[in-house]
């Protein structure tokens, strides 16, 4: 196709840019920007106290008595993101590859899981609490009758922290579903054909033909479950565990589903109010976000394969 | 944006009524209790129209104390605070310090000779009364004498020591029984009423009541005995919860389904778990809060929550809205709160009216939190801690004492639990 749209006018473009600028600007530039500007003060929610301090909410963050927490906190949280973005994204993979079948009822199947992503985080976690509940809740009866087993699930550290992410995983399934199963439209039926014909199973096809394929909206979830991992994982933290229970030595610093942004509003809403010092983990947050979005773009986007090249 | 949407629910509000509002922000979810609440409310705005005054009183329920004191700051800077709001009491020193809040004593129009001392004392800072007593409550022990005749121990004979409350659960052990020992929230306001039994301080400089507290003693030797009790309890598999801190929801599930034979919680709960023990089919009896062995009982810290009238508002207006908390907080209806909840009654008048109809003798369950109060002695340990990072500090402790039940080392889990506390002391103090 011949690319002839040709913005006539060098106005016209920034005009149109102009509403989305104005949004970006106001609702996450602006208080990006005022983010920074907090977290070199020592501000409290409650007194409304603001007194510029440099760099002391970092320092305080990373030395002294509060060190082991904050480093607890920010290593659990890349685990956390590192399991939500990989086995999010591999099992949304398998499962939309599946789903695109020409199979019978498959409009349905696909309706059914891709369901999650319409509840928000919190409803999603009140799902997994009540399933998950150690007395009473579904999985515990079944695996009490089948096993004779009743996991703590909310109380024993490590299956608390797989539960959340668990959770959250499956919240982000449907979500994930939607932009692989769109993606999987696109990929073109000839070539796994012909790979068939010379002679690939499925799982080679799957492997050789439709992850790479699907490589530009890996790309793009990568970005957008990460986000979820780093910035929007309280709600369902919240409800299922509160962030608790603290691990076992050396990661009892923190409790160990506590998530840097759980922290975030730990320290500035759940304690005495301290934004200051809340604006400051916000901020290494944005700052590791900031690098890894560079080295993927440095280095994962060589291996992205776009249909037309 | 929040501000437009305040505004545009407000405009709405002033179209649909031309009365004043009087906003009051409670704390409470289960239903008998806001309940309650709600009736009050009613027949208070009842008074209102007789006298022919334009106010009227709402009530709404904003999450736990916590989320309230956080709403009622938020709304405080974005110029739409409420004009009551219900604290708990280790929220005061915050909220003495945000300035949001009026002092009753400034507005007048109370009797503090009125109230119970201890309870009284607790919400007075530098000779002047903040707000006004609600709802206190101390904890106490309950026991399932279904479960501990099955254990083989004395029904009657409820555990008062940490040492006989260990003896209970090896009985227990001994005699095959399903159930586990003991259940508590995993709360650090526990923590607290043991220090106080001790005649302990939390915090320094008296408990924060001569100066601002700068230090916490969460290592002393008192705490390390709490410390201790825990690791007891939870080396023998004696202690059960629900695995998510200050979930007292979770603990009284676990007592009321007989799945622990002890079960320590507020007084407040005798109501419920009254109702609850008689809907299950066992028999419940009360005691005083077990404290460690060998050291003298100093009496409970009278905790609970008050109400504090808010700046910016008009003086008549926060002349209804002190006359409600009053009326909620009257004789007669201290008497129907104390019943329903357990509750101390917070006026002197209501205990003289519960004693005089013979309550007591009737719910021996209930006088037990009277026997308690009345063996409190008046001292700073007792009183309460007042500082800043309460919060954060309670955190802490709660946190220390999952440590603990984990299996870390009690003097190395306090000695870290004080430092953390302290740099967050130390962070709070820093604003002034």
């Amino acid at each position: 196709m011949k690319d002839n749209a040709v913005f006539t006018s060098r106005v016209l473009p920034w005009v149109l840019l102009l509403p989305s600028f104005v949004i970006l600007l106001v609702f996450i530039y602006y208080p990006a920007l005022q983010a920074w500007v907090l977290s070199t003060y020592r501000s409290n929610l409650f007194l409304n106290t603001r007194n510029y301090v440099g760099l002391d909410n970092f320092r305080l963050m990373f030395t002294g008595p509060l060190a082991d927490k904050y480093i607890q906190v920010i290593v659990q949280t890349f685990v956390y993101g590192a399991l939500v973005v990989g086995l999010g994204l591999s099992i949304a993979m398998v499962v939309a590859t599946l789903a695109s079948q020409n199979v019978r009822g498959a409009r349905i199947y696909r309706l059914l899981l891709i369901w999650p992503f319409a509840l928000s985080p919190a409803v999603a976690g009140t799902i997994f609490l009540f399933m998950f509940n150690p007395d009473i809740g579904s999985v515990n009866q079944v695996l009490d009758a089948l096993f004779g087993i009743k996991p703590r699930w909310l109380d024993t550290p490590l299956l608390a922290f797989s539960l959340v992410v668990l959770a959250s995983v499956w919240k982000n399934l449907g979500y994930n579903m939607v932009f692989y199963l769109a993606a999987l439209q696109n990929v073109p039926k000839e070539l796994g054909e012909a790979a068939a014909i010379d002679g690939a199973g499925p799982i080679q096809r799957f492997f050789r033909i439709t992850v790479p394929m699907l490589s530009p909206m890996t790309f793009f979830l990568l970005f957008t479950n990460l986000t979820f991992a780093f910035f929007e994982s309280y709600g369902l933290i919240d409800i299922v565990t509160s962030g608790g229970p603290v691990g076992p030595p050396p990661a009892d610093g923190a409790g160990l589903t506590t998530t840097m942004i759980y922290q975030v509003t730990l320290d500035g809403f759940g304690g005495s109010g301290n934004t200051g010092l809340a604006a400051a983990l916000g901020n290494v947050i944005l700052l590791f976000t900031i690098l890894i979005t560079l080295l993927q773009f440095r280095y994962g986007s060589r291996r992205v394969q776009y249909g037309d090249n | 944006m929040k501000q437009t949407l305040a505004l545009a629910v407000a405009l709405l509000l002033s179209v649909a009524t031309a009365q004043t509002t009087i906003e009051f922000w409670y704390a409470f979810s289960d239903a008998p209790r806001s309940g309650w609440i709600q009736d009050r409310i009613e027949e208070f705005n009842a008074q209102l129209e007789e006298q022919g005054m334009d106010y009227e009183v709402t009530g709404e329920r904003k999450g736990s104390y916590r989320e309230t004191l956080e709403a009622a700051a938020l709304a405080a800077r974005q110029g739409q605070p409420p004009h009551l709001v219900q604290l708990f009491e280790v929220g005061s020193q915050l909220a003495l310090d945000s300035g949001i809040f009026k002092p009753i004593g400034e507005v007048g129009g109370i009797d503090e000779s009125a109230y119970i001392e201890p309870v009284i004392n607790y919400y007075t800072l530098g000779g002047e009364v903040n707000s006004i007593p609600f709802n206190s409550s101390s904890p106490i022990i309950y026991a399932n004498q279904d479960l501990m005749a099955e254990a083989g121990l004395d029904p009657e004979d409820v555990p008062e020591t940490f040492g006989e409350v260990l003896d209970a659960c090896e009985a227990g052990d001994a005699a095959g029984l399903e159930a586990n020992c003991i259940t508590f929230p995993l709360h650090s306001w526990f923590f607290e009423q043991w220090m106080s039994e001790q005649n302990a301080l939390l915090a320094n400089n008296g408990n924060g009541r001569d100066a601002r507290a700068t230090e916490l003693l969460l290592d002393s030797e008192p705490a390390l005995r709490i410390g201790q009790f825990m690791a007891d309890l939870a080396e023998n598999g004696w202690y059960s919860y629900t695995g998510t801190l200050e979930d007292w929801g979770g603990s009284e599930a676990i007592f009321a389904n007989q799945d622990a034979m002890f079960f320590i919680t507020s007084t407040a709960d005798a109501g419920n778990i009254t109702r609850a023990a008689a809907d299950n089919g066992f028999a419940v009896k009360t005691g005083l809060l077990p404290i460690p062995d060998g050291v003298e009982r100093n009496g409970v810290v009278i905790g609970g929550a008050s109400v504090w009238l808010t700046d910016g508002h008009t003086t008549e207006e926060l002349e209804v809205a002190r006359d409600f908390a009053l009326y909620m907080t009257n004789t007669e209806n201290m008497v129907s709160w104390h019943k329903l909840t357990g509750y101390y009654p917070v006026v002197n008048d209501s205990v003289d009216a519960l004693e005089a109809e013979g309550w007591f003798e009737e719910e021996p369950n209930f006088a037990v939190a009277f026997d308690q109060l009345l063996e409190t002695n008046a001292n700073q340990a007792s009183a309460g801690a007042v500082l800043g990072s309460f919060l954060e500090t309670r955190t802490i402790i709660g946190e220390a004492l999952q440590r603990i039940y984990n299996g870390a080392d009690v003097e190395t889990a306090m000695q870290d639990a004080n430092e953390e506390a302290n740099a967050r002391l130390a962070e709070y103090n820093a604003n002034f």
